[in-house]
């Protein structure tokens, strides 16, 4: 740390001491935190997680495409196949 | 990217140092818990890391402080400061004072003050760490230098007092 012009030497002297005791002062709560194996294991599952996201997020994207593109061919096989299916009706019949 | 073996060694040496920097910062030891936890598992998710361990740590520090930083924009006021020391018979009651002086800054100052004085962290450091300019670094670190001589002054603390 730089001496800093608006505080004397001996505020500054005070400051550092008090930071030096903070610093070495018991914890009235020690951290809850999981062991390393445990973080692991977390972060590993975080990253299958992303990864099945990566590989799915194409497919995701495609879908409104893919239910619009089946609804358009089912459209147009309807619009083809119904004067043919009443000629095969009307043949059938008379 | 950290092997799992070199990350377990790291987080075993540092953990409790960047727990107790956010909790003296955040002044709430849930959220100590729950940052640092999520910063160590950033630093496992990242594939591009310092190769030294003091810049490991320096990222880990960073990675805290932006979480932080995250933290405080999102809560009011109030949330802030509604954390108090709780009152353990482990801790001295020199120590609890410590405490409860530097608990008395804002938040920022507080993170500020760690990361200079204990971490010993540069201008430069302590803007990543924190989303701050360098600039705005040297002027809230001044004046949350100058809060907490106000505060120990006036609680007696200073000039000599804490020896």
């Amino acid at each position: 740390m730089t001496q800093h012009e608006d505080l004397t030497a001996a505020e500054e002297q005070g400051l550092s001491a008090f930071m030096q005791r903070l610093q070495a002062s018991t914890l009235d709560r020690a951290p809850r935190m999981p062991n390393a194996d445990v973080l692991v294991l977390k972060a590993q599952l975080i990253r299958k997680w992303e990864a099945q996201r990566r590989i799915r997020r194409p497919i995701e994207l495609m879908e409104p495409f893919e239910i619009f593109a089946t609804a358009a061919a089912a459209v147009l096989l309807l619009f083809w196949s119904v004067p043919s299916a009443f000629d095969w009706v009307e043949r059938l019949m008379f | 990217m950290l092997t799992e073996h070199a990350f377990g060694e790291f987080y075993q040496r540092h953990a409790r140092a960047v727990w107790t920097y956010v909790y003296r910062s955040t002044n709430n030891a849930a959220d100590a818990d729950d940052i640092v936890q999520e910063a160590f598992l950033r630093l496992f998710q990242t594939d591009l890391l310092p190769s030294d361990e003091e810049g490991l740590r320096r990222y880990v520090f960073r990675i805290a402080g932006n979480l932080m930083t995250d933290r405080w924009r999102k809560r009011t006021r109030e949330e802030r400061h509604g954390a108090a020391l709780s009152e353990q018979s482990s801790v001295s009651p020199r120590d609890l004072d410590v405490a409860r002086t530097f608990a008395e800054l804002k938040p920022r100052d507080r993170a500020l003050l760690w990361l200079a004085y204990v971490e010993g962290g540069s201008h430069a450091d302590i803007a990543e760490s924190l989303r701050l300019g360098r600039d705005s670094v040297k002027v809230m670190l001044s004046r949350a230098r100058l809060r907490l001589r106000d505060l120990l002054k006036a609680r007696g603390l200073i000039e000599g007092k804490l020896e």
